[in-house]
């Protein structure tokens, strides 16, 4: 009864339908586990928005919630790089924060009090579980096997690579644009399949909706038409390409171009110009095909190599004249850095000083993909064994991806998916050979009757694996390394990638948590009790969270558009009282914020990102600012005793130990963070006085001091009130100099 | 067009002591040079100010005469203008029965010009000509306490100062009176001497000092005589500007969700140079009084669950909270982020959940009418007090509710809060939590409230049906029923272009 139950439900078409509602469990439970292992930070911490960038997003958010949409579009922020401002409406990708906006508002059409906030916390694991279901998809497309799919989808919901970006919380662009990749490549392979125009609409449409989610949609622009080059030169063109390759294009094209900050780029950036060119090449290729229709062959061959030899000089010709008339942008630095890594150090410090810029460690490939690192290239291996036009995309992507992930630690997140699907693909092979069920072993009778004609292999065509032995010993193998797996992402999840970063976590000696809350312990001082347009300057890591949690304007932050005024910035926190003081004035400066560790042995403080203020500072004014002075004569980088005259006397070394010592008996004050003995004496600070020190020390803020009442210079200001002997030597008449140039 | 009535009446059956809510259509303001008749004497006046909180609590005994040949019953309670919008929670009582409960007062409409400005207090039974009543008028003033110097070093100690009439101003001719202040520490450095009387004056006694007595019988009334007493105060002077109060009430949750919104501020002494967190550190290590808002404790009501203490950015985490066991009270100990010292703001909310069950129950004179009994201030208990200058408090009741009546029960004793008409009412509804008509929500807002309003309660009547349940579940049931509907038809539109 039992056994005819499970044949009805498994055959025909109940079994399918059986089979397609199993599908539909294992993906939702699949998407369920996606979001929920993304969730570790909001049980252990709040529902807090993350680390920087977000908060920027979440502010935006806000505001277009607050304004609406058109007020959003036109938005110019004056409390962002005071005093330029900022165009922020043009230069930020909207995708997000629209995509946010619009999931409040039906929320709120149902009257469900939500908040916005959190909203954009749970849009990053609402979105991996879309994640996880286009995955679903886009595998599907490349393997026969229904497991395939399942086993992609399960290993994009908890892979680490993208789980890095996409915990509760860390409210950033790749929280929708990897399921916008993910899917805008299902919709690609869908319409090379299908050749429909639909298809390819659709995936025009994604793109746009890519475009405006984020930058690394450029991956997209130029994956696509790469897929196709590599076709037309396997000689695979059809009319299925052409049809989903030009409705991409013109649709795609139109689409991204109604996103402000992209504008033009698509016809003036050299790095949208392999897809103008494919394009342009698929037209020819097109026609070439058309005219062999009516040509015999031998003219046909010559014609053919002829006009495309002409054609493609013509047009690279056409393309330097118009690079070099400047009308095609060329070659972003971003993309320099993208072949050379050592470009960055050298041309931009500001894109190197982010870490998230430098080239990938080996071991971060297996803590971020674990056992899918070493399926993966197996996966392109059987790629290549029925290459069909979708496998050569996952060919291509995998070797590209695999090449900028191990230039960029950010990149990983790109690879991960081809990663996933290749994986999927090898051990839904390796599953499917050692499960199946039928053929059974065959018994030996049957063999012995037929030995007399014919070859052994011949006359028993079945292939597969006959013995339990070998189908336990791998089956359960392969269950180990799953769950290990499993183990892994987990592990690595709840211990690096789920922590907010804005609030940092120790233990009690009893065990507690114990939470350190020094940034929001400032930024709400700041908020509270400061005139709500007090200039606050920092380095620009901490711009974003200033404007999002403190609330007051900020000269830089982490939207680094402006170097220059990053390199005031960094000039004014690395040069001397005397010449800082000025640029701060300049700047109408109220406050200047600093973050030290150097008590709790926080160790991503300012004075160990000072060397970058200093080098790109040094890009600007290398006259006035030097690296090699912050080291000393035997290159050593210094906080102590030792520490060089230039060190010592700058604003930001100033800052961070100013009455730092008192907190210490005598001549025992240490920096923990640098392991250092700190000189007895406190830095005399003349300019700026302190506003504020949180619990930790970890923010310290600054007030900076008016002009002297009597027109004194500061320092003589300070050296009066302590009852000092006036200094003969400082003696300068003449009118006040506020210009530092 | 609200599907309630809004009964101004109460019926007195339900509940025993009530001040009543009535809307009586206001006159025209007096003019500016307007004087009360003087038909009443006071014989007899004490005045007793308590300076040991952040703000001034005074209570004035007096007996009153009437000298008039007519029976009087309105009394006029006179202040000079500035203090008029800083008096809280008036209250005037007949001080032989106290437990007959509070007189009505309303502020009398003025010309904004005028120096005085008048309460009048109606007693229930007229005065007859020549005999005595003696009156118990208390109050608080708030924002009255200064600092002196208003600017201190972090680790000084801070000092506030009161000025004040040594004649306790009033409308009527005084025959004696007297003031004691009650100081929180002996430390009193400066203090008006006078010689109104013979002898010293004031009399000091440890921390009271009494002004007076005084034969006033010639002084005319309102005129004023000032004194300034300048007392040390090591604590915070807390002050909410605003506090914003939330009480939900969900019949299909047995929930009330309690929610409050503070906008804090210190008014004690700002610092004269900046914070200095090394100071501070010493300070907290040696547990050295301070006029930092350090922490505030907030006794919660048995049964308090999911209590949460957030701010503008997120939760704060230096909350402590203790959870009642059996009947006490649970407790949660808050710190705000960063010590709050004179002239900073802290601005934060807390909530928590409680059995609806111990709040609510059905009416004895009706199967659909509910009676609701929350406090109607709780707010942090400190030993130096917290001022509100404004409270508003929402009572959002289920979608449905209608024929809402309140009224706010007033026992033997003072409860903080100002007579009827110093409420100002607003009935709206809210709509959350996929609501059809909105929830039918009473707001309720008082100017100038102190912490002595913390036991104070707040009643509230109103009827709901079963069906006003079930409006909610049809509601949902009958909107999913209609998409499931809709996209049946649209799937079964057929819009392909191929031919049939």
């Amino acid at each position: 009864m039992a056994e005819s139950l499970v044949d009805v439900l498994l055959k025909g078409s109940s079994g399918q339908n059986t089979r397609g509602l199993l599908k539909v469990i294992i993906l939702v439970t699949i998407s369920a586990a996606a979001v929920s292992s993304r969730l570790f930070s909001v049980i252990r911490f709040e529902s807090i928005i993350h680390e920087f960038d977000p908060w920027f997003n979440f502010r935006a958010t806000k505001y277009l919630v607050q304004n609406g949409f058109y007020d959003f579009w036109d938005w110019f922020d004056d409390r962002t790089w005071h005093p330029l401002g900022r165009v922020t409406g043009g230069t930020l990708y909207p995708g997000l924060m629209v995509t946010s906006g619009v999931i409040y508002h039906i929320l709120r059409f149902l009257t469900i009090p939500v908040d916005i906030r959190n909203i954009c916390v749970l849009l990053a694991p609402g979105f991996s579980g879309l994640t996880a279901l286009a995955m679903y998809l886009l595998t599907n497309e490349m393997s026969s096997s229904p497991s395939a799919g399942l086993l992609a989808a399960a290993f994009m919901g908890i892979t680490p690579g993208y789980i890095s970006r996409s915990v509760a919380g860390s409210y950033d662009n790749e929280a929708i644009a990897i399921f916008l990749l993910v899917f805008t490549f299902f919709l690609w392979i869908k319409a090379v399949k299908i050749g429909s125009i639909m298809w390819g609409a659709l995936t025009a449409l994604f793109y746009g909706y890519m475009v405006s989610a984020w930058g690394g949609y450029v991956f997209i622009t130029n994956l696509i038409p790469l897929h196709v080059f590599v076709l037309l030169c396997m000689g695979r063109y059809s009319s299925r390409l052409y049809i989903s390759y030009t409705t991409w294009y013109a649709l795609g094209t139109l689409a991204s171009m109604q996103i402000p900050f992209v504008g033009f780029l698509p016809i003036r950036n050299s790095d949208h110009m392999s897809a103008l060119g494919v394009f342009g090449l698929l037209q020819l290729v097109a026609f070439a095909e058309f005219v062999r229709g009516f040509i015999p062959g031998k003219q046909f061959q010559r014609l053919l190599t002829a006009s495309i030899i002409l054609t493609a000089g013509l047009a690279f010709v056409g393309l330097v004249v118009l690079t070099m008339s400047g009308v095609i942008a060329p070659w972003s630095g971003r993309f320099y850095s993208l072949w050379d890594t050592g470009y960055a150090k050298i041309h931009i410090p500001i894109i190197a000083s982010v870490s998230e810029h430098q080239p990938t460690a080996w071991p971060s490939f297996f803590f971020d993909l674990n056992f899918l690192i070493w399926l993966f290239p197996a996966g392109v291996y059987m790629c290549f064994r029925d290459l069909k036009d979708e496998h050569v995309f996952v060919i291509i992507y995998s070797v590209l991806a695999s090449y900028f992930a191990g230039v960029m630690v950010r990149l990983m997140l790109t690879l991960t998916p081809i990663v996933c699907v290749a994986a999927a693909l090898v051990l839904s092979y390796i599953l499917d050979t050692y499960l199946k069920i039928t053929p059974g072993p065959v018994t030996r009778g049957n063999l012995e009757v037929d030995t007399s004609s014919g070859l052994r292999s011949a006359r028993n065509p079945e292939v597969g694996i006959t013995s339990y032995f070998s189908k336990a010993a791998t089956t359960s193998s392969i269950i180990v390394y799953l769950l290990l797996f499993v183990a892994h992402c987990t592990w690595v999840t709840s211990n690096a990638y789920s922590s907010p970063s804005v609030v940092l976590a120790s233990r009690m000696p009893d065990g507690s948590q114990f939470i350190i809350d020094d940034y929001r312990e400032a930024y709400y001082w700041l908020r509270q009790n400061t005139p709500a347009n007090a200039k606050i300057m920092s380095w620009w890591d901490y711009g974003y969270q200033i404007g999002g949690m403190a609330d007051r304007p900020t000269l830089v932050d982490n939207n680094t558009w402006n170097n220059t005024h990053i390199a005031t910035v960094g000039k004014a926190m690395s040069s001397r009282e005397e010449v800082s003081y000025p640029i701060l004035r300049q700047h109408d400066v109220d406050y200047v914020l600093v973050v030290f560790g150097g008590l709790l042995g926080y160790s991503g403080d300012d004075i160990n990102k000072f060397l970058w203020m200093v080098r790109i500072a040094e890009g600007i004014w290398p006259d006035e600012v030097k690296e090699r002075d912050f080291f000393t004569a035997r290159g050593e980088y210094r906080v102590d005793d030792q520490a060089t005259p230039t060190m010592r006397n700058s604003l930001m070394y100033k800052m961070s130990y100013h009455n730092y010592n008192k907190l210490f008996p005598m001549g025992q004050a240490t920096d923990r963070v640098r392991g250092a003995k700190l000189p007895a004496e406190s830095p005399q600070l003349s300019t700026l006085e302190e506003a504020f020190t949180s619990e930790n020390w970890i923010i310290r803020i600054y007030k900076v001091k008016d002009l002297d009442n009597f027109g004194r210079d500061h320092s003589n200001a300070v050296a009066f009130d302590k009852g000092n002997k006036r200094k003969k030597a400082n003696k300068k008449k003449g009118a006040r100099i506020l210009r530092s140039e | 067009m609200r599907p309630f009535a809004v009964v101004s009446a109460l019926c007195g059956l339900v509940l025993s002591s009530s001040s009543i809510v009535s809307a009586e259509p206001t006159a025209a303001p007096l003019s500016a040079n307007f004087k009360p008749h003087q038909v009443f004497k006071n014989v007899n006046l004490v005045r007793n100010t308590n300076l040991e909180k952040g703000y001034a609590r005074e209570t004035i005994n007096v007996v009153v005469e009437n000298v008039d040949k007519q029976p009087q019953s309105e009394y006029y309670l006179s202040f000079p203008s500035e203090l008029f919008d800083r008096i809280g929670g008036l209250e005037v009582r007949n001080k032989k029965e106290a437990e007959k409960g509070r007189f009505d007062v309303e502020a009398v409409e003025i010309d904004s010009s005028s120096d005085v400005r008048y309460f009048v207090a109606h007693l229930p039974e007229p005065l007859a000509p020549s005999s005595q009543i003696t009156l118990g008028i208390s109050y608080s003033l708030l924002n009255s306490l200064h600092p002196r110097p208003a600017a201190i070093e972090q680790s000084d100690r801070q000092f506030l100062t009161y000025s004040f009439s040594a004649y306790v101003p009033s409308a009527y001719q005084t025959v004696t009176q007297k003031t004691k202040l009650k100081f929180p520490s002996h430390n009193v450095p400066d203090y008006t001497t006078t010689d109104l009387k013979t002898g010293e004056d004031p009399e000091r006694q440890g921390s009271t000092y009494t002004y007076g007595p005084y034969n006033t019988g010639k002084v005319a009334p309102g005129t004023s005589y000032p004194i300034t007493v300048r007392y040390e105060f090591t604590k915070p002077v807390i002050t909410a500007s605003l506090l914003e109060r939330d009480l939900e009430v969900s019949h299909w949750g047995g929930n009330l969700a309690t929610e409050e919104r503070y906008w804090l501020r210190n008014n004690g002494s700002t610092l004269l140079n900046h914070f200095s967190r090394v100071d501070w550190t010493v300070a907290n290590y040696q547990q050295s009084p301070s006029s930092a808002i350090r922490e505030l404790k907030y006794p919660l009501k048995p049964g308090s669950v999911d209590p949460y203490f957030i701010d503008d950015i997120g939760n704060v985490s230096t909350s402590r909270y203790r959870p009642s066991k059996g009947n006490r009270e649970a407790n949660l100990d808050f710190k705000p982020r960063y010590p709050v010292f004179g002239g900073w703001n802290y601005s934060f909310r807390l909530g928590w959940n409680n059995d609806l069950a111990s709040f609510l129950r059905r009416s004895v004179s009706g199967a659909d009418s509910y009676v609701l009994k929350v406090p109607f201030l709780e707010g942090p208990k400190m030993p130096e007090g917290v001022q509100y200058e404004k409270v508003v408090v929402r009572v959002v009741l289920p979608e449905g509710a209608r024929n809402v009546q309140y009224e706010t029960v007033a026992g033997p004793s003072s409860n903080g809060l100002p007579s009827a008409d110093q409420f100002a009412v607003e009935f709206s509804s809210h709509k959350t939590f996929m609501d059809t008509l909105g929830r039918t929500t009473l707001t309720l807002s008082v100017e100038s409230l102190t912490d002595e309003a913390r036991d104070s309660q707040l009643v509230v009547t109103y009827d709901y049906t079963l069906f006003d349940a079930l409006r909610k579940p049809i509601t949902i049931t009958l909107g999913l029923f209609s998409v499931f509907a809709a996209i049946w038809v649209i799937g079964n539109i057929d819009v392909s272009i191929k031919k049939r």
